[in-house]
C-alpha cells in the first residue's frame, strides 16, 4: 500500500514536471532569449546593454498600430460573426438540430485558414470571380472598376475570410446552447408573461446566449488577432496584422530588425498574458468543468 | 417558403467554396474576363498518381506529420491531464496550458526558433514534429481536463479497492470511459497540425514541405490550379474525420 503511495506520489512529480517542461519551459526560455536579444546582450547582433530597440517599439508607432489593427480586426469579424450567428441559431433552430443542414454546417470547420484566404483572393481580387460575373453582366466595364477588396486599409478582406471561418463555430456553439441551456422553456416561460416576441429575444434569448458563450467569444477574439495566414495573403504592407509584422521583422534580410521583432513578439505574448489574467479574473468559472 | 429558400441558398453558399476550388482544381487557363476557366481536364489530378509528384509525396509527409503528433499528444497529454485535474494547483497549470493554446503558433515559432537552430531541428522533419507538439500538447491537456472528474475518480479507486492492478484499472476502466475524449483529442490535434502553416514554415525553413507551405507556394509562382488542387487535398481528410466522427463516433455516444 505505502509502495503504490510512494509511486503515485513520484508518477505525480513526473508528469507535472513534464507538462512544465513541455508547456512552460520552452515559452520561458524562448521569452528570456528575445528579451535579452533584444537588449543586445546575445545574438549576433550583440554590442552590449542597449534600450533603443524597446523605446522604439514601446513608443514608436509600428508595434502599436499593428496591435490596433489586429484588435479591430478581430473584433469587427467577431461582431459581425456572432450577428450573423445568432440570427441563424436563432430563426432555424430545429433545422439545426436535424436534417442536412444540421450535417452540413460541420462542412466550413474542414477548411484550413489558408484554403479559406486562398478562396477569398480568387473571388475577391480585381481578376477574382466576382469581378468576372460583374464583367460579364456589364456592372464594370475594365477589370479596374472592380472596387479593391483585399490587401486595402480596411482589411475587408481579412475580415471577410475570418468571417467565413468563425460563423459555422458560432452557428453551432449557439445551436448547443439553446438546447442546453433550454431556452424554450424560458421562450415559453416569458410568453405567459406576456412578453412580445422582440422583449423574448432582445432580454432573454440574446443575452442568455451570449453570456453563456461570452468566454468562447474573448477567446476567439484573441485567436482572430493572432491569425497569420490571412492576413499574409489578404492584407497589404502598412498597416500589418501583428503576426505578419513580427515575422516580417525576424525574416527581412536587413538583420538589424531582428531585435525589433524580438521585442515586438515579446510585448505580444504580455500583452495577452495580461488579458488571458483579466478573462480569468473577471470569470472564476473559466477552468471549471461541469463535475469538478 | 422564404426561409427554405434561404436555408437552401446557406447550404449552398457553404458548398460553393470547395466547388469553386475543385472547379480550378480541374482548370489549365483561366484568363479575364471568362467566369470558368477556359480549359478544363484532370490532367492535374492525374499527375497525382504519380508516386514521384511533388504534391503526391508532399500529401504523404502532411499525414506522416499529422499523424505522428497527434499520436504523441493524445497519449502523453491524456496521462499527464489526469495529474493536472486533480492537482490542488489545477487552475494554475490551466492558465499556463492556456497561454501557449491562445498565443499565435507563428510567434510561438519566432520565439522557439533559436533553440531549434542551435540543435539542428530547423528544417527536419523531426524538429516540425516537435515545434507542432508543443504548441498541440497544451490543447490536448485542455480538451482531457473536462474528462477527469469526480465520478471517473471514484471509480478509478473502486476498481483499486476491488483489486485491480493499475494496467487493469486502465485498460477496463478508464479507456473504456475515456474512448470519446481520445477521439476528440486525436481528431482535433490532427486538424491543427494538418491546419498548421506560420510554425512549420518557419520551423522548416521551407525544406519540410507540408500541404499548407505548397498552397503558399504555389500561389506565389502563380501557379493558381495546383494551389486550388493543394487545397482540395487538404480539405478532404478532414472532411472524412467529419464523416466518421458524425458516422461513427457521435451515434454510438
Amino acid at each position: 500500500m505505502g509502495l503504490r503511495f510512494n509511486n503515485k506520489m513520484n508518477n505525480s512529480k513526473l508528469f507535472k514536471g513534464l507538462f512544465l517542461a513541455i508547456v512552460v519551459l520552452p515559452v520561458a526560455s524562448g521569452l528570456v532569449y528575445a528579451f535579452l536579444f533584444s537588449l543586445g546582450i546575445i545574438g549576433v547582433l550583440n554590442k552590449g546593454f542597449h534600450w533603443d530597440v524597446w523605446q522604439t517599439v514601446l513608443f514608436d508607432k509600428p508595434f502599436w498600430v499593428s496591435f490596433g489593427y489586429s484588435l479591430y480586426v478581430a473584433l469587427l469579424s467577431v461582431a459581425i460573426s456572432l450577428s450573423v450567428a445568432l440570427t441563424i441559431a436563432l430563426s432555424w433552430q430545429k433545422k439545426l438540430q436535424k436534417g442536412l443542414l444540421s450535417n452540413v454546417i460541420y462542412l466550413p470547420l474542414c477548411f484550413p485558414a489558408t484554403v479559406m484566404a486562398f478562396f477569398s483572393f480568387q473571388l475577391l481580387a480585381k481578376s477574382g470571380l466576382l469581378s468576372r460575373i460583374g464583367y460579364q453582366l456589364g456592372f464594370i466595364k475594365e477589370i479596374n472598376d472592380f472596387p479593391v477588396l483585399i490587401k486595402d486599409a480596411y482589411g475587408m478582406g481579412i475580415i471577410f475570410t475570418s468571417v467565413l471561418l468563425i460563423t459555422p463555430f458560432f452557428i453551432i456553439l449557439f445551436s448547443n446552447l439553446y438546447q442546453s441551456e433550454k431556452i424554450a422553456s424560458y421562450v415559453n416561460l416569458a410568453k405567459t408573461l406576456g412578453a412580445s416576441n422582440r422583449q423574448i429575444l432582445q432580454k432573454v434569448m440574446v443575452p442568455i446566449l451570449l453570456k453563456r458563450a461570452s468566454i468562447t467569444i474573448y477567446l476567439f477574439v484573441i485567436f482572430v488577432m493572432g491569425s497569420y495566414e490571412v492576413p499574409l495573403l489578404l492584407g497589404r504592407q502598412n498597416p500589418q496584422m501583428i503576426s505578419v509584422a513580427v515575422l516580417q521583422k525576424i525574416q527581412r534580410f536587413n538583420l538589424y530588425d531582428m531585435p525589433q521583432g524580438y521585442a515586438m513578439s515579446m510585448l505580444y505574448v504580455l500583452l495577452i498574458m495580461l488579458i488571458l489574467l483579466i478573462i480569468y479574473i473577471k470569470n472564476s468559472n473559466l477552468f471549471k468543468t461541469q463535475n469538478s | 417558403m422564404r426561409k427554405k429558400v434561404l436555408q437552401y441558398l446557406f447550404m449552398l453558399s457553404i458548398g460553393f467554396p470547395l466547388a469553386f476550388l475543385l472547379l480550378l482544381s480541374l482548370g489549365r487557363r483561366w484568363s479575364f474576363p471568362s467566369v470558368f476557366p477556359q480549359e478544363l481536364s484532370f490532367v492535374n489530378w492525374e499527375l497525382l498518381h504519380q508516386s514521384d509528384d511533388r504534391l503526391f509525396q508532399t500529401f504523404f509527409l502532411s499525414m506522416a506529420i499529422s499523424l505522428v503528433v497527434s499520436l504523441m499528444v493524445t497519449s502523453l497529454a491524456f496521462v499527464v491531464s489526469k495529474e493536472i485535474a486533480y492537482s490542488k494547483y489545477r487552475n494554475t497549470f490551466l492558465f499556463l496550458a492556456y497561454i501557449p493554446y491562445l498565443l499565435s503558433p507563428v510567434i510561438l515559432a519566432v520565439i522557439f526558433q533559436y533553440f531549434f537552430i542551435i540543435s539542428n531541428l530547423t528544417g527536419t522533419f523531426l524538429g516540425v514534429v516537435i515545434a507542432q507538439f508543443l504548441i498541440a500538447f497544451p490543447f490536448g491537456v485542455l480538451i482531457y481536463v473536462n474528462f477527469w472528474n469526480k465520478q471517473i475518480k471514484e471509480l478509478e479507486n473502486l476498481s483499486y479497492t476491488l483489486g485491480g492492478n493499475r494496467w487493469q484499472t486502465f485498460r477496463k476502466v478508464l479507456l473504456p470511459l475515456s474512448k470519446n475524449a481520445i477521439v476528440l483529442c486525436f481528431f482535433q490535434v490532427f486538424l491543427i497540425s494538418w491546419f498548421e502553416y506560420g510554425l512549420t514554415n518557419l520551423i522548416g525553413v521551407g525544406k519540410i514541405k507540408t500541404l499548407t507551405v505548397s498552397v503558399f507556394n504555389f500561389i506565389n509562382e502563380a501557379n493558381i490550379f495546383y494551389a486550388a488542387l493543394a487545397s482540395c487535398l487538404l480539405v478532404i481528410p478532414p472532411m472524412m474525420l467529419l464523416y466518421i466522427n458524425k458516422r461513427f463516433i457521435f451515434i454510438k455516444r
